[in-house]
């Protein structure tokens, strides 16, 4: 086990001193291979606090998270001696908005810096950017430009490749397939699910898109209002009459099929995974 | 970065909350200029006890206030040391010789290093380094002596004390008073009232709304900004940067790192702004009315009144003398 929540409860101190509990006695594991994760909710129910917390960038106010045998707790002793610097090189996180993270002159020079501080040297961290840049789906011609020109999707794949570039073994992305082209969006999950499927690496992705989640998880989060309200396989959410009080709703596939028995008693045996299946039980049901 | 009050308003319902921001303001500076002509000690005491009872009687926190004044604490600590070892008018006070062999180093190493690695379980940290101060002074003058490879005349007079008291006391006057107006205006308020204060700027062509859209632009966006800082420094720690450690070439590149997305954010938000201002036909130093009007009570003027009597009691006091 890679990373394990124990009654972890987050406080942010706003502003004016007043305090807001964004993350509530959240128990949780997350394995270092062979899962693929989605974890959804909805806007400010505290997923991307959550996972700030995978890779030790915030610590509990309370309780602890355990990142491979490393306990990150709220200590009063400022001089806690542990290096957190490894962990986050194991443990690859995207952030929601590139324009937190861009800074260098150049694309590739924005791509080397993370794998730079973790020691990798200049070389190395050039052909990993080579590499990088072609499988966020950009060509090799956009290493010489400036990150500021880009547009916000193309900013958000050099983002991607600057973290892919550090080689994590688990790969924790922030709402990767926001603010792009349908096409683009599945581009990159293919190839989160490529990256998955060549290491059998732990991948976690934030969406808000259920298709994505019904397509490709093999495990689903659900947040809401700071509680881990589910936490299993993306069929069982989608059966769980609870689903619309977390304000979710069902992926395409499952409304349409859910569709076809109510109103042509077209059933299912079990939810198909892709269109064709539908059109195969459709023709299948047409003929009977 | 939380314990900046200065600047900071705390909702309340005192009578300092429904004074006129115009009052306020124009009350803080003359009670301001009244501080800093004030040269006697009993008049400072005076002050300082109007200060708490305006304290007292707003229920308006002493401890916010005081911390309030943490930021200032180093500058006041400096300007009492130098005004108090270096100002030799009237009597002597304190007449000892510092001395420096083995015996008082040692001791004087073994306070620091208690203070040190205790400091983090005492809860009144600058008390606490106070009290270090003070007992390695102690232990320099009179831990028995060996032979001495070094020693220091220490000498207060009565002047240096006074003087000393007397700033340090003027500028905890001087930013008690601007933080009761922060705590206790909103900044909007704050800077509706500034421009009307400003208003007769006018004639010489400076244009008071401008100042004050300007001011409150700023104000809205420093919570924004450290916002934001906040989140940079979060996503450029995940990529290896450790902006508590590093040598002096890691530091350049930690604080670029933080600086230039920084910037970028800023000019996309203004240009954001600008464009939603003009999307709304926004025209700087065009009439226009308020969704909240300021309004002058009779408490407003009996402020500004009890003010100006100080403020001119003062001046003739000083003068007179
Ligand atoms: N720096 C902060 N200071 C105070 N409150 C914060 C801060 N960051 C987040 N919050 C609050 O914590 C809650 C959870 O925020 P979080 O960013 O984790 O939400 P989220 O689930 O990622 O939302 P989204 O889908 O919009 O990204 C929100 O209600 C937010 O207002
Ligand atoms: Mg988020």
């Amino acid at each position: 086990m890679a990373i394990k929540f124990k009654r972890v409860n987050y406080i942010y101190q706003g502003m004016d001193g007043t305090p807001f509990r964004a993350l509530k006695d959240i128990n949780l594991t997350i394995e270092e291979k062979g899962e693929f994760i989605t974890l959804i909710g909805e806007t400010g129910s505290g997923k991307s606090t959550l996972v700030q917390h995978m890779n030790a960038l915030i610590k509990p106010t309370s309780g602890q998270v355990e990142i491979y045998g490393i306990k990150i707790e709220e200590t009063k002793k400022k001089s806690s001696k542990i290096k957190l610097n490894p962990l986050r090189q194991k443990i690859g996180l995207v952030f929601q908005f590139p324009d937190y993270q861009l800074f260098e002159e150049t694309v590739e020079r924005d791509i080397m810096f993370g794998p730079m501080n973790f020691g990798i040297s200049k070389e190395e961290a050039k052909k990993r950017a080579k590499e990088v840049i072609q499988l966020v789906g950009l060509e090799t011609g956009y290493l010489e430009r400036s990150p500021f020109n880009l547009s916000g999707g193309e900013k958000k794949r050099v983002s991607i490749a600057g973290i892919l570039a550090m080689e994590p073994d688990i790969l924790v992305l922030d709402e990767p397939t926001s603010g792009l082209d349908p096409k683009g969006r599945d581009e990159l999950l293919e190839l989160f699910l490529s990256i998955h499927n060549k290491l059998n690496n732990t991948v976690l992705i934030i969406t808000h898109d259920m298709n994505t989640v019904y397509q490709y998880a093999s495990r689903v989060l659900v947040m809401n209002d700071g509680n881990l309200v589910f936490d299993g396989k993306p069929i069982d959410l989608f059966a769980s009459p609870k689903l619309s009080s977390w304000n979710l709703d069902k992926p395409d596939l499952i409304d349409l099929c859910d569709k076809l028995s109510e109103r042509l008693n077209i059933t299912f045996e079990n939810y198909p995974k892709d269109l064709e299946k539908v059109v195969a039980r459709i023709k299948a049901g047409y003929h009977e | 970065m939380n314990n900046i009050i200065i600047g900071q308003y705390i909702p309340g319902t005192s009578y300092l909350y429904k004074l006129d921001p115009r009052s306020k303001i124009l009350s803080l500076v003359l009670l301001m200029v009244a501080t800093f002509v004030l040269d006697t000690m009993t008049g400072m005491l005076i002050f300082l006890g109007a200060m708490v009872i305006l304290l007292l009687s707003g229920k308006i926190s002493i401890t916010r206030v005081l911390n309030g004044l943490k930021p200032i604490f180093v500058l006041l600590m400096f300007t009492f040391t130098f005004q108090a070892l270096f100002v030799t008018t009237g009597t002597l006070y304190i007449d000892e010789i510092l001395h420096f062999n083995y015996y008082t180093i040692t001791a004087s190493l073994l306070v620091f290093l208690t203070w040190f690695f205790s400091k983090k379980y005492i809860k009144y940290s600058i008390l606490y380094f106070l009290l270090m101060i003070v007992s390695i002074i102690l232990v320099l003058i009179y831990l028995p002596q060996g032979t001495d490879f070094a020693s220091t005349p220490l000498q207060i007079y009565q002047g240096g004390v006074e003087g000393a008291l007397f700033i340090m006391m003027r500028l905890i006057i001087i930013v008690t008073l601007s933080t009761i107006l922060t705590l206790t205006t909103k900044p909007t308020d704050l800077t509706l009232g500034l421009e009307k204060l400003l208003k007769p700027l006018k004639i010489i062509k400076i244009s008071s709304e401008e100042i004050a859209l300007i001011i409150s632009i700023a104000l809205r966006y420093i919570p924004t900004l450290l916002d934001e800082a906040n989140k940079i420094m979060l996503a450029q720690a995940s990529r290896g940067v450790d902006f508590k450690e590093g040598k002096l070439k890691d530091k350049i590149v930690q604080i670029v790192s933080l600086l230039v997305p920084m910037f970028i954010i800023s000019f996309k938000r203004s240009d954001e702004l600008a464009n939603a201002m003009e999307a709304r036909n926004f025209v700087p130093g065009q009439r226009r009315t308020r969704l909240h009007v300021l309004l002058w009570h009779k408490l407003d003027s009996y402020t500004v009144l009890l003010s100006s009597l100080v403020f001119v009691f003062v001046i003739v006091i000083t003068v007179i003398r």
